[in-house]
This record gives C-alpha cells, sequence and structure tokens, in this order.
C-alpha cells in the first residue's frame, strides 16, 4: 500500500476507534438454538424499528462527514475529502472491521449512484443545494427510473415532462422505486421527445420529493413487506435549473447512475444472510435436522458452497485488483449474477433439508425463519438487471458479440409497438 | 503484489509465443499420434529456452524459486494450447511428491535432473480403481534381507494404473504399502521386474500408462508410513495445478465459442447476435472467470502457505472441472456440425475435460473431499 494510503487508514482507524466499536475478531461463536434466527434479505422491520435505525443511519452519516470521511473521494468544494476511489475502497473495508450503523437507507442509492450523477450532470445551484446535504446525511434521494412499461428496457418509459413557462411539468408513474417513503429528492427520467427514437428523447430531472403532484405509496412485494414503492407523477412542477444534462440528453446522465449501481450490487459478500449461508451455519443446520449424512445433500452442500466460495475468491480479487488501481474486467457482473443464483440455490438447498418444517412453522428455533429468504430470492435475478439483460451485457461488451437486430433503436419511439397495443402496428 | 502483476504478464506472453510456435494445433495431432505422446526436441527448448521445469523448484536443488503462482500462469497457457509434455508428471507430481517428502537427499539426488529437463519423472499413485485414498494402495513394499546388490533396501510388487507418462519416465515415485503403511518409493526406469504398457485413453494428449511391478528394486523416499499424510498434500497441489490448465483450457474453448458466434452467419445475421447462443456464451464467461479466480486464488494461498490453502484447493478443482466440461460441451454446441467432426479441435478440449475432470476420481469423491477439508 502506498504511504498516503498508509496515513489514509491510520487516520480511519483512528477516527472510528474513537467512535465506534471493533467486530469481534470470531464470530460470536455460534450455537445452534441460540440468538435471532432471522434470515432476512429484505428489511421487513415494524415502522419504529425502521424509524430509529434511519434515525441511526443520518447520525452516523454526519458523523464521518464531520470527521472527513463522509465523501472521500468527492471534490472539496461540495463537502468532500478529494480522494480517490481507492481511498473509497480503503475507508469502506476498514469501517467493516467496527461495528457501525447500517446507512444503506442513504448511501446504496442516494450516495452511491444519484451523488455521482448530480456531481457529473448536475447545474451549479443543485450542486450547490444538494450535494453537501446529501453527504451530511440530511438528503435522501432515490431513484425514479422503472416504469410499468419500462422495466428491462428501460429506455422506452413513458412519464412526459412538458416545458412551461414556469419550468417542467412531469405527469406519469414509477414503480420499485425503494427509500421514496424517506427521500427528499428523487432521479427521474422523463420522456421529452416522443418523435426522437426511444434513447434520443430522454431527460432526466431531480424532483423535489414534498413538491404537489408528488404521491408516493408503498408496494408490497410477494416475500409479504413494503421495500419498495410506486410513485404517481401528476402534475409535478419542477424548475429547469434541476435537469440534469442536456434536454434529450438524459440516457447519458441514467447510464452514469446505472454503471455506479452494477458496482454497488456485485460486493455482498457480508452480513446477516452471508452469515446464516457459511459453511459452519449449513452443516450445524444438517446436524440439527438430523440429515448429516445424507448423500445427496451432501454433494448438493458441496456443490453450493464451492460456487459461493469461488464468488468470494473472485469478489476478493477484484477488490485487490481495484486496489492497485487496475480497472475492473467483467468480475462484477459475473459476481452479480453468481450471487443471485448462490442466494437462490442456498434457499432451495436449506429447503430441501428442513422439509416440511419450511412450509409450516413448528415453532422450533432456525427453521421456519428461513421462508423470509425463500420468498426473497426470486427478486435478486430481477433487481438490478435481470439475469437476461446482464448475460447480454457480458456477451455484447466483453465477448464482442452483436446486438440483437431490431427497429427500436432507431424508430420515432412514438411509432413502436407497445404491450397490450395488439402488437405490431 | 503490485509488481508481481507485470512480471506474470511477461511469462505470460513468453510462454504463449513459444506454445504458438511450438505447440500449434498440427503439433498437438502429430504428438499424440506419435510414441511418446510429446515432442522431446519441445521439452529440449522448453527447458534451455524457457527454464520452465525448473521454474517452481527451490533454487538449492537447481530451480528459479517462484511458487505456485508463476507456475499456474504456465500451465494455464499449456491447457490452452493442450500441450502433449511430460510437464505435468514430472514438474507436478514427481517433484511435488519429492518436495513434500522433505527428504533432502532424494531432493538432491533428483530435483536437479528435473529442473534442468533432463529427468522425465512421474507418481504412481492409483490403482485398478483410480483412487487416490491411500487405503486403498495394495502394491506392497518388502524390505530385502542380507546384503546382495539390493540387500538393506526395497523391493515393490503390485500393479498401478492410470501412470501419466508411465512408458517414458526415467524416474518413477511409487506409493506402495509396507508394514508401517502407505510410502513412497523411487524406481528408476530399466529397473529388473518393472514393465511399463500404455494405456487407450479417451484423451489422446496426455499419456498413460499400467506399470507391473515383480519384486522390483525400489528406494524409500522420507519417512516409512508416512505416505498417506503425503499423498494427501501432493493432491491438492495437483489439483490447482491440474485446475490452471483446466481454466486455461476453459478461457480456449470461450474463446473458440465467441469468435465463431461473431462471424458464423445463419438466418442473415451472426449467430452470435441470438440469445439463445449469446446466454451460451454469457454462462461460459460466468464459469471460466470463476474457474480462473479459483485457480489463481488456491495458487496464491499455497505460496503463502496459508491455511486456507487445502479448501481452496478443493474448492479450484471442483469449480475448474465443472467449468472446463460445460465449456468444452458447449463449445461444441456452438459450433454444431462442424463441432463434431475429426478435424476440428473441439473434440481434443472435450477429451481433456472429461479426463481430467475425473483424473483424481472426480465427482465421486472431490464433493467429499470438500466437505473433509471443511472440516465438515
Amino acid at each position: 500500500m502506498p504511504e498516503d494510503l498508509q496515513e489514509f487508514a491510520r487516520q480511519a482507524r483512528e477516527f472510528l476507534g474513537a467512535h465506534a466499536a471493533r467486530v469481534a475478531a470470531e464470530r460470536a461463536g455460534f450455537r445452534w438454538g441460540e440468538g435471532d434466527d432471522r434470515v432476512a434479505y429484505f428489511g421487513a422491520d415494524p415502522p419504529e424499528v425502521e424509524e430509529r435505525k434511519l434515525r441511526a443511519a443520518r447520525d452516523w452519516q454526519r458523523t464521518r462527514y464531520e470527521n472527513g470521511f463522509g465523501w472521500v473521494s468527492g471534490p472539496p468544494e461540495y463537502g468532500g475529502r478529494g480522494l480517490t476511489p481507492v481511498h473509497d475502497l480503503v475507508y469502506d473495508s476498514i469501517e467493516s472491521e467496527y461495528d457501525v450503523p447500517d446507512t444503506g437507507t442513504l448511501s446504496v442509492i442516494g450516495l452511491g449512484m444519484i451523488g455521482p450523477t448530480i456531481l457529473a450532470h448536475g447545474q451549479q445551484p443543485v450542486k450547490d443545494r444538494y450535494l453537501p446535504a446529501m453527504y451530511r446525511g440530511d438528503v435522501i434521494a432515490c431513484q425514479l427510473f422503472s416504469e410499468p412499461e419500462a422495466g428491462s428496457d428501460l429506455a422506452s418509459l413513458q412519464t412526459r415532462a412538458v416545458a412551461s413557462e414556469a419550468g417542467w411539468i412531469l405527469d406519469g408513474q414509477k414503480v420499485w422505486t425503494s427509500v421514496a417513503q424517506h427521500s427528499q429528492i428523487g432521479m427521474a427520467l422523463c420522456r421529452t421527445d416522443p418523435d426522437a427514437p426511444k434513447h434520443k428523447g430522454i431527460t432526466a430531472f431531480l424532483v423535489d420529493m414534498s413538491a404537489p403532484g408528488v404521491d408516493v405509496r408503498p408496494l408490497r412485494q410477494m416475500s409479504g413487506g413494503c421495500d419498495f414503492n410506486e410513485v404517481f407523477l401528476s402534475g409535478v412542477r419542477v424548475p429547469d435549473d434541476h435537469r440534469l444534462g442536456e434536454v434529450n440528453g438524459g440516457w447519458r446522465v441514467a447510464l452514469t447512475t446505472l454503471m455506479n449501481e452494477r458496482a454497488a450490487v456485485g460486493s455482498e459478500g457480508s452480513g446477516p444472510v452471508a452469515e446464516a449461508l457459511s459453511p459452519e451455519r449449513l452443516s450445524a443446520l444438517m446436524r440439527a435436522t438430523w440429515t448429516w449424512d445424507d448423500r445427496a445433500l451432501r454433494r448438493d452442500l458441496s456443490e453450493l458452497l464451492a460456487d459461493m466460495m469461488a464468488t468470494g475468491h473472485l469478489n476478493a480479487r477484484a477488490f485487490r485488483r481495484m486496489q492497485a488501481g487496475v480497472a475492473p474486467g467483467p468480475e462484477m457482473s459475473v459476481a452479480k449474477l453468481m450471487y443471485a443464483q448462490n442466494l437462490t440455490r442456498s434457499a432451495h438447498f436449506v429447503s430441501r433439508v428442513l422439509g416440511p418444517r419450511i412450509i409450516a412453522d413448528t415453532g422450533e428455533w432456525g427453521t421456519y425463519a428461513w421462508a423470509e429468504l425463500l420468498l426473497a430470492t426470486p427478486a435478486l435475478r430481477i433487481l438490478g438487471g435481470t439475469e437476461e439483460i446482464m448475460k447480454n451485457i457480458l456477451a455484447e461488451r466483453v465477448l464482442g458479440l452483436p446486438k440483437e437486430p431490431g427497429i427500436d433503436t432507431v424508430s420515432p419511439f412514438r411509432a413502436l409497438p407497445r404491450s397490450g397495443a395488439g402488437g405490431a402496428p | 503484489m503490485n509488481d508481481g502483476k507485470e512480471e506474470l504478464d511477461e511469462l505470460r506472453e513468453a510462454v504463449r509465443e513459444f506454445l504458438t510456435a511450438k505447440s500449434p494445433e498440427s503439433a498437438v495431432r502429430a504428438a499424440m499420434e506419435s510414441g511418446p505422446r510429446h515432442d522431446p526436441a519441445v521439452w529440449d527448448q522448453m527447458a534451455r529456452q524457457l527454464r520452465l521445469p525448473g521454474l517452481a523448484l527451490p533454487s538449492d536443488y537447481g530451480g528459479d524459486g517462484f511458487g505456485l503462482t508463476e507456475l499456474e500462469v504456465v500451465l494455464e497457457e499449456m491447457g490452452a494450447a493442450l500441450l502433449c509434455s511430460p510437464f505435468f508428471a514430472t514438474v507436478v507430481l514427481a517433484a511435488q511428491a519429492l518436495l513434500a517428502s522433505a527428504d533432502e537427499a532424494a531432493c538432491a539426488r533428483y530435483l536437479p535432473g528435473i529442473a534442468a529437463g533432463q529427468t522425465i519423472a512421474t507418481l504412481a499413485a492409483a490403482e485398478g480403481n483410480a483412487s487416490w485414498d491411500p487405503a486403498m494402495v495394495a502394491a506392497r513394499a518388502e524390505r530385502v534381507k542380507g546384503d546382495g546388490e539390493v540387500g538393506g533396501g526395497w523391493v515393490l510388487s503390485g500393479k498401478k494404473s492410470f501412470v501419466i507418462d508411465g512408458t517414458i519416465a526415467d524416474l518413477v515415485l511409487v506409493a506402495a504399502r509396507s508394514i508401517a503403511g502407505p510410502s513412497l518409493f523411487a524406481v528408476d526406469r530399466g529397473a529388473p521386474g518393472l514393465h511399463a504398457e500404455p494405456m487407450t485413453t479417451l484423451d489422446p494428449t496426455r499419456a498413460m500408462a499400467v506399470l507391473t511391478f515383480d519384486q522390483v528394486p525400489a528406494v524409500l523416499i522420507g519417512a516409512e508410513g508416512q505416505g498417506g499424510r503425503l499423498m494427501s498434500r501432493v493432491l491438492d497441489l495437483a489439483s490447482v495445478a491440474l485446475a490452471a490448465e483446466q481454466a486455461g483450457g476453459a478461457r480456449r474453448c470461450l474463446e473458440m465459442s465467441a469468435g465463431y458466434a461473431r462471424t458464423r452467419f445463419q438466418f442473415g445475421r451472426p449467430i452470435g447476435s441470438f440469445q439463445a447462443v449469446k446466454h451460451k456464451c454469457a454462462d461460459m464467461l460466468v464459469r471460466v472467470e470463476l474457474a480462473e479466480a479459483t485457480a489463481r486464488e488456491a495458487a496464491r494461498l499455497a505460496d503463502e502457505a496459508a491455511a486456507e490453502f487445502p479448501v481452496a484447493a478443493a474448492t479450484a478443482h471442483i469449480c475448474c472441472s465443472q467449468a472446463y466440461m460445460f465449456a468444452a460441451a458447449e463449445n461444441i454446441q456452438v459450433h454444431g456440425g462442424i463441432g463434431f467432426t475429426w478435424e476440428h479441435p473441439a473434440h481434443l478440449y472435450f477429451r481433456r475435460a472429461k479426463s481430467s475432470e475425473l483424473l483424481f476420481g472426480g465427482p465421486a469423491v472431490y464433493h467429499e473431499r470438500l466437505l473433509d477439508r471443511l472440516g465438515i
């Protein structure tokens, strides 16, 4: 590690040492039947707990910010530290050794994706007003991208933005919006020229989520909780200085955001779910259920652990490359695909081990609790880019395979066939 | 590791250049149809020009003192080129068995010849059932009484199968059972009572033989009865070395498929523009990336003598075996009919992939090995 990084790491440890306790080096010795047996991928906390966690997250982000660790790679004029993305990685890896509040609600989308987008494409007043406030933990941002008719084909979005004398007027519906209920601002992609081909008639805006006409409704997902929202926009006014990038140049802006998304999603290798799926815990589960010597299950377990450890190795190597300043290859996209598959296979493996104990709750510790993970796993192969889209990207960008020929990138958006409109025009 | 990175790239480039010149498909086909199943001139050049046999051997024994990380790079390239060579048997199986025995006299006697490319060597571990389980070693070792020509030494009796390059090896290391249990012995080619018979192999690029021992004079390597521990250590290292070959071969299959999918037109467009083909290639890419990561990470952990090495080795063996078999089979599918012809190299990779997957016992044992190394 170069000298300046070492000095930076020392400062980070000093800061964390003063504000947080270290995580015990060994996981507090796991014992079957003791402690919390929840294996939750999604939050699903009761409202008062969620509220408390959010407050802790904001407080911790403010503490980071006030001590120079709130936005390590951000420019100083907006409250950043002016260091490199490698410093970010170093800080994150050091912080993971300490017991600090989870700031995911603020950081995954707002600080991780929207912040860099505002920095790259925002106008001066918006950068001044929101960037320091976001990284100080005061402003939470959400991403108003997906629509009921624009999932994998995001560029076919239909929410309209029309220019008026008082700025822009937005009308439409967004869906699968995480953290919208906590957000002060949202980044919305809108159709501004339906006569242009679909990628060339989109404009990006920053929307005040408390503006009249913004309606956030919780969306209940198949696992039972409400971790996403629908956001209805009806005649919402947005000043022109809240436009990100050029008029009809929104696709470029969206790509900035999405690039940061893929980097964020692939890196999940820790936390309670990963812990529950450790070799130690899975073998404890097999002992507790007397399936210990079942040959078929043992083989399944080995196949699963081999792939999980391989994914871990891939992540570790990508991380070391980035720390050494080498641009990451396809590892992150591969890791994202594998993470979804590994978790899905894990949940089904565990359900084979548990048998009927996962279809009805016997009250036994650590059994029916797995239902929560099982019901969350279908989301993993969809969110952040479906498996199918991820494979297209890998094949086209890494292997150089040609795109599927089609009319959708050259025809005017208005002329494209839509779902439910009877197919071809 | 920053500095090491560039050195590895240079090494890879040098080996790739050498193999492009010396082991193109035509040379692979010529070697696999020849008697010794390799080209002795290439073996000689590999030692003289690139010093590859000694690359990862200790400098005390005439090597250059690099680690498994560097050897891994060489083996990936050899696997990609399907090089027909006694390199794996000599440098990986035999040399690692000697090093694992910690028998300094034996290392001093044999390793310099291996490092210089003068000695071809192999390890005869498995018997009729192909198992590497020390408990399955049936070949017998007996101490010779008296002081005749072999007095005070040992003689071996029994039969070993699947011995890689067993007909051309100058030195054969043999796992045989004495009263103290499985132990390692050295036998010279030409020793009386040793008979080597080539086996018909699924993979023509890797020669195997049946060796029969009838009271063959042998030298004990390391301590008597330590063969079980030694076989386990050698198997971990050999799995990682094999994983490198497999990852290299799988990467080459992926490149062949992607190249063909970009240029083969049907229905008026490149077949790679169809998602059914595109996703097949993406699936291969995913498996190849994982395979490389496991093989390289295991090699790194071996060089650091990390406690996680045995688990990483077992992981690499599983992931690389699966990745190579998958990539080799899908490669034929992407190529369609042309991929099923004798003239196309796809079947050579298919054969190597299947043979490598099962060389050390295959899924029947490698899953339990991983669980064992994890303590499950």
